[in-house]
């Protein structure tokens, strides 16, 4: 299949950039998730604008705390140790490895993935987790969305068609966090059926925090706030953390079927794979 | 023997210099674009092409209604003419995909816009795919007609008697689910009208049955056609019929005298490529309490797909080959094919045989834990001797030659069976390790090709310059034929290979062919070329005798030069065409159907929680006969081992409830093993030259589809001490090893 026709556009800067949004344009960063639906025909932009040439949007800073994500850093950036410092970079290099293969990790983007939304994206998964914010900004100005309201369904988000994603936040996490990133898929290339993400703070011996992402768990990334609950206040063992796995597979979770992961198989992977997922987080 | 000869197509196909017929460069050849049904089963009410007309770039849009004279598929059986398959829809769609409408425009792009304007009008019709639905005839796919094409049987049906006085008997039901072929490069065709001929380009196996195969839908004489094959990027099978959208591009092509190609894309291939397998069973396997097979049945219920065609009576090479290689007293084999909402069902590398291997072996491992025997002990005491061969099967094969023993003996030290026994043993014991599963699988298949197909022409030509030509029906798709053929004629006669040179794939070279197909390639085409280089030695000396005045006897050949017997002037080839004029053998060369055999092993670990499958070793000893050039066997052998695993672990066609398969996301849906998935495979090989050709060359490609998946599948059950395996049914995706492990 090829894409219908389509004009093409390469803004300098953000302020072009979202005046073509304004314009009708769609985005392209990576290009990996965009030019496949085009040649599938299920999208068709009239005007493409290509934000690769925007000086500036591939900056990964830290200060206070905080690490922002420009539009145009790749997925491949996060396998770099050190990276990203501490726990979040070990969770980001823990969760890279699961993204397509090496050709697409190099060109798609973490900011693409968000704008995507599809339901399996490691990185959406995370960005719940995390209390990550997105960066939005249009010709109306700029405004900021916690990623807890940011995502609304399969490929549906908060963003508005002439919103440009920027950036994306997150806290750093304490240098005591322990964090964990498992995946099930059928083979090592393909989408996730079900991937965990963990990050866990265990004092004197008691978890005093918890944060589980659910990628492919339901029809758009999940937090585990359910499981997180009957994590915090316990110690770290086993039988926790495999009722911490039952309690994301039954409350946080709303399974939907797809070829070979029924909703009963798929819930059963949530279960076991939390619970992995925290054990290795936590070692017990 | 050589181990390798020296390579000619990698250098060209690994730098990019590769000429596909997409890289064909014709002016003003036009692309075609189908519009093809979203329904699997229905009424067209409409497919109106006037605003695809209309748009910038499109030379022109036709649906059947626009099209009366067009030929519809030839119909490859007998007396169903009634159950005609259009080559664009007339009034009924009756499987996904099928072609509404075509438009040509002056690149694929163009024509995709025309096509995306086709206005399309279907009336649903409740969809069957699989046989069992279909076979009840409650939706029929041609009125009036059961949805049931062909009954068949071999063997001899077995006395009840026989089954209640065995000591065990074993019952099972297995799915071949229906595969992908998925070559790299899907189909293509470029047609160029030029005066009275038509250039025909395709990747295909087999230039010459397209050739009349076209010549007869188009009314033409078949010299008037040229089909030629530039390189191919895999084919599997798949490439080997004509079809509906063949005949449309080159009735197009004629009609408009212009040049026109379709270039599937892999959408469109997921959608209306011919599929392999899609066989429902039922075995009954029967043995005394010494585990000596008594009896074996087997019953395939095939979807065929939507329209007979070669694929209805194909299922009857499961039924021949149900035997396996085993001395089993009586078997019975029963096919029914049956008409489904699905594109056809055809051969796929492999090719009713590993629908064949498959339920046996898996039963056999069965039966193994039944008796409480082990499963290589089991075979043992089955496998049809060296001595009794050529060994007639009560499905009617006549097994060439074999050492079925020396290759499961092979396989067994090259897997290190004992470790890898003591190894699970060991974890069983251990409650936190991952279980280890040990599974064989010893197969006897075809090769050469049915009744018909035994045959193929074959020349080879010496030149004035000293070269040779070798020539052959067979038409490679990425199986070295190059390399191999050059030097097989090269070694024969004694010549620098460097000299020798192929020509295939290419009509007007040979006045017929068949093709590759049926690992048939080195078998027949092989054995033909070293017999017409042997007779261009014998007409080389017939020549010199009378130059020389002596009789034949006199004269000798060696190193490519004809000499006296008694004295040393030698003359050389180029010589002695100069001297005497062409030389130049052409032959139709024909041997019988041979059987390589081999056995296959595995060792999986499964994870009974998520039901994933790791595979920690494969081996597979295959025998061939002569290995031509045994490096290419082993890619060969590498290859289908690969498309084995996918069988096994990761293909299928999963079908949304309106009949339409889930496979709008590619191969990211439909998933083939990729590196990552390749476990570490060992290969081994035992000889056993066939005694039909003095070649002794059987076909080699197909074993690691037909060896490779019941190895895996009996490995996972072994794992997982399955006592009935019923519910571990391939593609063995996690969810179902879960679910067969609970
Ligand atoms: C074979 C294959 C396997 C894959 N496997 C995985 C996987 O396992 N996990 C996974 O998460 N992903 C996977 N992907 C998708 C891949 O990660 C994409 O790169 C990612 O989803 C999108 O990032 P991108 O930069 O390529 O975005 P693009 O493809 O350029 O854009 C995607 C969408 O987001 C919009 N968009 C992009 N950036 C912005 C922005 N800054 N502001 C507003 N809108 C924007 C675009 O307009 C478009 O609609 C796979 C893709 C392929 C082809």
């Amino acid at each position: 299949m090829k894409p219908t026709a389509f004009d093409y556009l390469a803004p300098g800067t953000v302020g072009e950039a979202v005046d073509a949004l304004a314009a009708g344009a769609q985005v392209l960063a990576g290009g990996q998730s965009l030019l496949l639906e085009m040649h599938l025909q299920r999208v068709h932009p009239n005007l493409v604008a290509d934000i690769n040439h925007i000086p500036g949007l591939d900056a990964l800073t830290v200060a206070d705390g905080t690490l922002t994500v420009g539009a145009l850093v790749r997925h491949k950036t996060f396998e770099s140790p050190g990276a990203v410092p501490g726990p979040l970079g070990d969770l980001f290099g823990r969760a890279v490895a699961n993204i397509a293969h090496p050709p697409i990790r190099a060109r798609g983007t973490m900011v693409g993935s968000l704008a995507w939304a599809h339901p399996a994206s490691e990185w959406c998964a995370l960005a719940v987790a995390l209390d990550a914010v997105v960066e939005l900004r249009s010709t109306r100005g700029t405004r900021e969305v916690p990623a807890g309201d940011y995502f609304l369904g399969p490929f549906r988000t908060a963003r508005e068609p002439d919103e440009l994603l920027t950036a994306v936040r997150y806290p750093l996490l304490a240098p005591d966090t322990g964090v964990a990133f498992t995946e099930h898929r059928r083979t090592g290339f393909s989408f996730a059926q079900v991937a965990v993400g963990a990050a866990l703070t265990i004092r004197d011996g008691v978890i005093t925090e918890a944060r589980i992402g659910l990628a492919n768990c339901a029809d758009r990334p999940l937090r585990a706030h359910a499981a997180e609950r009957a994590l915090v206040g316990s110690g770290p063992s086993s039988p926790v953390f495999a009722r911490a796995g039952e309690t994301a597979a039954e409350q946080d979770a709303a399974p939907v079927p797809e070829p070979y992961a029924d909703v009963d198989y798929r819930r059963h992977v949530i279960a076991v794979l939390v619970a992995r997922t925290l054990r290795e987080a936590a070692p017990v | 023997m050589v181990d390798r000869w020296l390579r000619r197509e990698d250098e060209r196909l690994l730098t990019g210099a590769g000429r596909f017929v997409a890289d064909l460069r014709v002016p003003g050849c036009l692309d075609a674009v189908f519009v093809r049904s979203e329904v699997a089963h229905g009424v067209l009410r409409e497919a109106d092409c006037s605003a695809a007309r209309e748009t910038p770039g499109v030379a022109g849009a036709w649906s059947a209604a626009d099209l009366p004279g067009l030929p519809p598929m030839p119909d490859t059986r007998q007396g169903e003419a009634t159950r005609e398959w259009p080559s664009l829809v007339k009034n009924r769609v009756r499987y996904p995909g099928e072609a509404l409408a075509v438009v040509l425009g002056d690149d694929r792009y163009r024509a995709e816009d025309g096509a995306g304007r086709v206005l399309v009008r279907i009336d649903p019709l409740p969809a069957v795919v699989t046989a069992e639905e279909a076979a009840g005839d409650e939706v029929r796919l041609f009125d009036g007609l059961s949805n049931v094409a062909l009954h068949g049987e071999a063997g001899q049906p077995i006395d009840d008697e026989v089954w209640e006085r065995a000591a065990v008997v074993v019952e099972s039901d297995y799915r071949q689910q229906l595969l992908m072929p998925s070559p790299m490069e899907c189909r293509t065709i470029l047609c160029v009208p030029e005066g009275d001929r038509l250039t025909v380009w395709s990747g295909h196996q087999a230039p010459h049955r397209l050739r009349s195969d076209l010549a007869r839908l188009l009314g033409r004489p078949e010299k008037s056609i040229r089909v030629v094959v530039p390189d191919t990027g895999g084919a599997f099978g798949s490439k080997s019929a004509v079809f509906p959208e063949f005949i449309v591009v080159a009735w197009l092509a004629e009609r408009l005298g212009r040049p026109v190609r379709w270039i599937e894309d892999r959408r469109e291939s997921l959608l209306v490529a011919t599929r392999g397998r899609g066989q429902d069973q039922h075995v009954r396997l029967a043995a005394d309490a010494d585990g000596r097979l008594v009896a074996y049945e087997l019953t395939v219920e095939a979807d065929v797909g939507a329209y007979p065609h070669l694929g209805v009576a194909f299922p009857m090479q499961t039924a021949w080959m149900a035997t396996g290689p085993y001395t089993t007293p009586q078997v019975h084999a029963t096919v029914r094919s049956v008409l489904t909402n699905t594109m056809m069902t055809y051969p796929y590398r492999g090719a009713g045989r590993p629908e064949a291997t498959s339920p046996l072996e898996r039963t056999m491992d069965v039966l193994a834990r039944r008796l409480d025997l082990d499963p290589a002990e089991l075979r043992r005491r089955n496998l049809i001797p060296p001595e009794q061969f050529p060994y007639r099967t009560p499905t009617g094969r006549v097994y060439d030659s074999g050492d079925h023993l020396a290759a499961l003996d092979l396989a067994l030290r090259t897997l290190d069976y004992d470790g890898w026994r003591a190894e699970q043993a060991r974890r069983r014991a251990d409650p936190g390790a991952l279980p280890v599963g040990v599974g064989l699988s010893c197969y006897v298949e075809r090769s050469g090709g049915e009744r018909g197909s035994l045959h193929d022409y074959v020349g080879v030509e010496a030149g004035e310059d000293g070269g040779v030509v070798a020539r052959c029906g067979a038409s490679s798709s990425g199986q070295s034929h190059a390399t191999v053929f050059p030097a097989l004629v090269a070694e024969t006669l004694g010549v620098d290979p460097a000299r020798v040179r192929l020509v295939e794939g290419d009509t007007d070279e040979l006045p017929g062919g068949v093709g590759s197909f049926g690992s048939r390639s080195a078998q027949i085409d092989g054995a033909g070329l070293q017999h017409a280089a042997t007779l261009l030695i014998e007409e080389a000396r017939e020549r010199a005798a009378r130059m020389w005045d002596l009789p034949v006897e006199e004269t000798a050949w060696s190193d490519g030069a004809v000499h006296p017997v008694r004295g040393t002037a030698a003359m050389g080839l180029s010589e002695l065409v100069k001297r005497t004029g062409p030389l130049r053998i052409d032959e139709r060369y024909e041997a019988d159907m041979a059987f390589p055999f081999g056995t296959h092993a595995a060792v999986v670990e499964v994870d009974p929680d998520l039901g994933t499958v790791r595979v920690l070793r494969l081996v597979a000893v295959d025998d061939c006969g002569r290995a031509l050039d045994p490096a290419v066997v082993r890619g060969q052998a590498f290859g289908s081992v690969v498309q084995g695993l996918g069988q096994a672990l990761y293909e299928g066609v999963p079908f949304g409830d309106d009949g339409v398969p889930v496979l709008g996301n590619g191969l990211l849906d439909y998933l083939l093993p990729t590196y990552a998935e390749i476990p570490p495979i060992e290969l081994g090989e035992t000889r056993t030259p066939t005694p039909r050709t003095p070649l002794g060359a059987k076909g080699a490609g197909e074993s690691g589809c037909i060896g490779t998946p019941p190895a895996i599948v009996n490995a996972v059950a072994d794992a997982l001490r399955l006592d009935h395996p019923d519910r571990l049914q391939m593609p063995l995706t996690p969810d179902v090893v879960w679910r067969a492990a609970a």
